[in-house]
């Protein structure tokens, strides 16, 4: 079934492709499956609990603390005007850990050169996507940062 | 990508001539019925499936007591991708025991089961028989409320058999009732015991439908049937079910993950309206027909007695079938094949919604 | 044929559907809250479903290919000496 000019039959197009799909289904299903058998490293937590609440909300405007988030980077950052927020100090691109700079009140990853604003949106350089904000609540003099969307549920000690 | 070497290699040592031929052989005849012919590879396939995730769950399940219910709460919520392949394992077993049955009845109303192929049958029977095994075992490994109330009931109906009744139920229990004994029984059943007698019967299964050839229904044995080669295009055509299953149970899975109910606690009552799974629910239904004394005698009993009997003379069925063992049509034998059918459904779906 | 399998199938779906509800109010979480993995999760099964429909699309193909092949006169059983012979060279 070999047409005059062409270099393959249309068998082994077909084997390739199908060879070639298959291989690649294949790969993604033992990727999933990978994923699990292996232990479960470096996964972020859902909530972490700070104890030194005072540390953290009397911070000045303008400036940041960090905190750890897991094994990442974490910062509590109260804005010029006074607003505290949590988020994660790790850039959405290539996962660097990010700076503050208090004189253009942005945060700036120095991987790539990535910007982000107050708010944690990416304003500037490759970062795909905004800064991931945490929400934090305040109960009997702990501090817990938890992800959006996460149901807190303290561990009975 | 022809490796002529290889295969050089593999040439000089072993002779696999005649297998290539009996690949090259074999033919699958084509005709109105041969849907049904899937539904074997579509359980081989989900057998498969439920060993590899079942594989990976004992890397975290923890057979005790005290922490089977909790190590499987981790593995839902703290594991990468846990929650999922928990749901693939358990909605694959739901689809795998609905796609053995619905094999059982097809092979059973298009009297495949018939002279020669007895040894099929009896093989796939036991097959079904260890599958529900399976589900029940596994069901336990939860350890929850519902799991070890439906455990208490199905091994509390095997102790109703008469003579090796309690003998059975102690086995079963590991003691005189379900307690953390049962629970690292019923693991070595599902992790150990089973999955080999599964291996070992499979193996036989598929070794003699490979020495039979499919079977052709008594309707169509003298019709000129065209045939196709097994290999490459009913290959092929096995793959693409299996794919579209894949995807089907994947898409139940993730969107249907099953619950986890409360830690089992062996002193609370039972839950309200307990059910065993749906694949019990025709022996549970039919249990509760029966009144709890007839004559003088124990009601449940009888009942156990009765529905072994039945089974019983489902599973010898080719022998009794001496019509269509000689290759005659034995239309009492379909009358008692729908029987069989509309029982087993009728009841289910009784069961269900009652 | 086809439709009492579709039947069946659909029945057992329905089985399915009841669970959904009881499944809401359980405390345990059998599915991420996150929306943010929730939305991986859904992504993740579309490009499933076009990864298999797309090997289906090639296995169809692929057999149409097969079956082509062997109308033109190659399905008469295979001779003794053609043994050697591996599957994919034996075109016309």
């Amino acid at each position: 079934m070999k047409i005059n000019y062409s270099l393959i039959t249309r068998r082994t197009f077909l084997n390739t492709l199908l060879g070639g799909w298959l291989l690649a289904f294949l790969s993604g299903s033992f990727l999933a499956l990978f994923k699990f058998a292996f232990p479960t490293l470096g996964k972020e937590p859902d909530f972490v609990i700070l104890k030194n609440v005072d540390d953290y909300m009397n911070i000045p405007p303008n400036s940041i603390k960090p905190f750890a988030w897991g094994g990442k980077l974490g910062i509590f950052f109260k804005r010029a005007d006074g607003a505290l927020v949590a988020l994660k100090g790790v850039c959405s691109h290539m996962e660097c850990n990010i700076a503050y700079k208090p004189e253009e009140r942005k945060f700036y990853c120095p991987c790539h050169k990535g910007w982000f604003d107050e708010t944690g949106k990416n304003i500037k350089g490759p970062p795909p996507k905004p800064l991931e904000i945490f929400e934090y609540t305040l109960e009997e003099g702990k501090l817990i940062v938890a992800r959006k969307g996460v149901k807190v549920e303290l561990p009975k000690a | 990508m022809n490796c002529q070497r290889l295969k050089d290699w593999f040439d000089e040592r072993y002779d696999i001539a005649p297998l290539r031929k009996f690949a090259r052989k074999k033919l699958v005849p084509s005709h109105r019925y041969d849907l049904w012919y899937y539904t074997g590879g579509i359980v081989l396939f989900l057998f498969v499936l439920q060993f590899i995730t079942g594989m990976l769950l004992s890397f975290y399940y923890v057979p005790h007591a005290e922490h089977a219910h909790k190590s499987i709460i981790e593995i839902v919520t703290k594991l990468n991708m846990g929650w999922f392949f928990r749901s693939l394992h358990h909605w694959g077993a739901q689809l795998a025991i609905f796609t053995l049955f619905v094999h059982l009845f097809a092979v059973l109303l298009l009297k495949a089961y018939r002279k020669p192929r007895e040894l099929l049958w009896f093989s796939g029977f036991i097959l079904l028989g260890v599958s529900l095994f399976f589900g029940l075992s596994g069901y336990l490994l939860l350890w929850d409320e519902r799991a070890f109330a439906a455990v208490k009931v199905a091994t509390g109906g095997a102790g109703a058999f008469p003579l090796a009744g309690n003998f059975i139920k102690a086995f079963l229990r590991g003691g005189i009732d379900v307690t953390g004994e049962t629970l690292t029984r019923f693991y070595a059943f599902h992790v150990a015991i089973l999955p080999l007698a599964t291996v070992f019967l499979m193996a036989l299964h598929v070794f003699l439908v490979q020495i039979h050839g499919m079977s052709v229904p008594l309707s169509l044995k003298d019709a000129a049937l065209p045939q196709e080669p097994f290999f490459p295009n009913t290959v092929y055509k096995d793959f693409t079910v299996w794919l579209v299953i894949l995807g089907i149970v994947v898409t139940i899975a993730v969107l249907f993950p099953p619950e986890i109910g409360l830690k089992a606690d062996p002193l609370a009552a039972p839950p309200e309206d307990i059910k065993p799974e749906w694949y019990f629910l025709f022996l549970f239904q039919t249990l509760k027909l029966f009144p709890g004394d007839i004559l003088g005698l124990n009601g449940e009993t009888i009942a156990v007695v009765l529905v072994a009997a039945g089974i019983f003379i489902l599973f010898i069925l080719p022998l009794l079938d001496k019509k269509s063992s000689r290759e005659e049509k034995s239309p009492l034998f379909n009358l008692i094949g729908i029987v069989y059918l509309v029982y087993f459904l009728v009841m289910t779906i009784v069961g269900y919604f009652s | 044929m086809k439709r009492a399998a579709f039947l069946t199938l659909l029945i057992f779906f329905f089985n399915t559907v009841s669970l959904w509800g009881a499944e809401a109010k359980k405390a345990i979480e059998v599915f991420p809250s996150t929306p943010f993995y929730q939305y991986i999760i859904y992504e993740t099964l579309a490009i499933f479903w076009i990864a298999i429909i797309g090997l289906i699309v090639i296995i169809r193909m692929k057999l149409r290919e097969i079956e082509r092949v062997q109308k033109l006169g190659l399905d008469a059983p295979v001779k003794e000496n053609n043994e050697k012979q591996t599957g994919g060279d034996n075109a016309p």
